[in-house]
């Protein structure tokens, strides 16, 4: 049983690890691409995330594409302003969040969910903050 | 995303079932469990709340002693309204916002918001008072906010006050602000704004300073962090070079709007 367990456990860190790409360094952040969710309404929570009463709502043809990213603040990040992140679809539309990035050096690392309100169906290519490109095109399934 | 571990093996048929998988086909059950709870995650999240109409909220009006456009100052959510400390002699911003506009949590958040993200001054005190003047008045607050400061502040803030307040109504998802699902709320679902409203957005649209008032509905409302302690003191420098502050204080000054300083500061004067 213990065994059982322990093995499960180990391919669900292998299968979560796979689902993560290559983390991406921006001023001394570490910045992974965790998946992209599709929703209709979200919560519009700040980076690191915070508490918020306001959502957003969708209308007929649009969608929210949510790109989770994952952040951990090494030892060389300086306190500084980050952008909010960039959405380019793989027709090289842009498109912008809501959701900005504040205090970004307050926690060692943490997870937040950025949507983008996209047309149905758009399928997105890659996220950028600042200089920081991030390819997510995989994670779009 | 988290991995209830009992519930994942009792989806595979329990430990018999697991133990006779291969690790590939672990990996792809994993996989597929994970998606299944994305997908009823996402689908919680888009149970929509049910919004009053326009008529529903009408209908709310006599069921009230007083008007909903009733400045906080003057009305008690809860019990009687309390006996206000005096406003010192010449009188300051600082001044108001400690012994009038406290607590003032909802624009000292939107301001140090927009300062964390890196926004002009005049934009951050723009932020810092766009709705000081709701403990005044509140149906077209944008222009009553905009008439109390515009003696002392650039004209940027000034235009950012005033019609913040009509481009609250306008989504831009360009400039990366949402309709606020509070609006559904107070306004009704069906709502649709006023035609000066409608005639002031067209007028936005082109203006050279449209992003200035946008920036304010973008920093309007988002909390950064619910346990933050906010406080005016970040806020004295920007303060310091942009409100003129009158030396007579705010109310003797004999501005355009030292009367409704005046208002501020006596608001139990019965005439």
């Amino acid at each position: 049983m213990r065994i059982a367990a322990t093995a499960l456990f180990t391919v669900c860190v292998v299968a979560i690890a796979i689902a993560q790409t290559k983390p991406t360094n921006y001023k001394g952040l570490e910045i992974t691409p965790l998946g992209i969710e599709r929703a209709k309404v979200v919560s519009l929570l700040d980076c690191p995330p915070g508490q918020n009463s306001v959502h957003g709502n969708a209308r007929g043809e649009e969608e929210f594409a949510v790109v989770k990213l994952g952040f951990k603040v090494t030892p060389a990040f300086k306190e500084t302003v980050v952008k909010k992140p960039v959405l380019t679809d793989t027709a090289g539309k842009t498109y912008q969040t809501s959701v900005s990035i504040i205090d970004p050096g307050s926690k060692p690392a943490y997870e937040c969910g950025f949507p983008f309100r996209v047309p149905l169906g758009t399928k997105v290519a890659s996220v950028a903050i600042d200089t920081a490109t991030i390819d997510i095109k995989a994670l779009d399934k | 995303m988290e991995i209830d571990r009992r519930a994942f093996i009792a989806s595979l048929g329990g430990t018999a079932a697991v133990a006779m998988m291969d690790s590939e086909a672990k990996a792809d059950s994993l996989e597929h469990y994970m998606e299944e709870q994305l997908d009823e995650q996402v689908a919680a999240n888009q149970a929509k709340e049910k919004f009053p109409t326009v008529a529903e909220i009408e209908a709310q009006i006599e069921t009230r002693n007083y008007r909903r456009g009733v400045g906080s100052l003057f009305v008690s959510g809860r019990g009687n309204v309390k006996k206000l400390t005096p406003m010192p002699k010449n009188a300051t911003l600082k001044d108001f916002f400690e012994l009038r506009f406290a607590p003032a949590n909802h624009v000292l958040q939107s301001a140090t918001r927009a300062m964390k993200t890196g926004m002009s001054e005049e934009v951050i005190l723009a932020c810092l008072l766009h709705d000081c003047v709701l403990n005044l008045i509140k149906p077209d607050h944008g222009w009553w906010g905009a008439q109390l400061f515009e003696p002392y502040i650039p004209e940027k803030s000034a235009f950012a006050i005033r019609y913040h307040q009509t481009l609250r109504f306008y989504p831009d998802a360009d400039a990366g602000y949402e309709y606020p699902d509070q609006y559904f709320r107070i306004f009704g679902e069906d709502y649709k704004p006023p035609a000066h409203i409608e005639a002031t957005y067209k007028m936005l649209k082109n203006h050279k300073w449209y992003m200035e008032p946008r920036l304010v509905t973008v920093n309007d409302l988002y909390a950064f962090d619910p346990n933050a302690k906010v406080s005016l003191d970040p806020f004295m420098d920007i303060v310091g070079r942009h409100f003129k502050q009158p030396k007579e204080g705010l109310g003797n000054d004999n501005s355009p709007s030292a009367h409704m300083w005046r208002t501020l500061a006596n608001p139990d004067q019965p005439l």
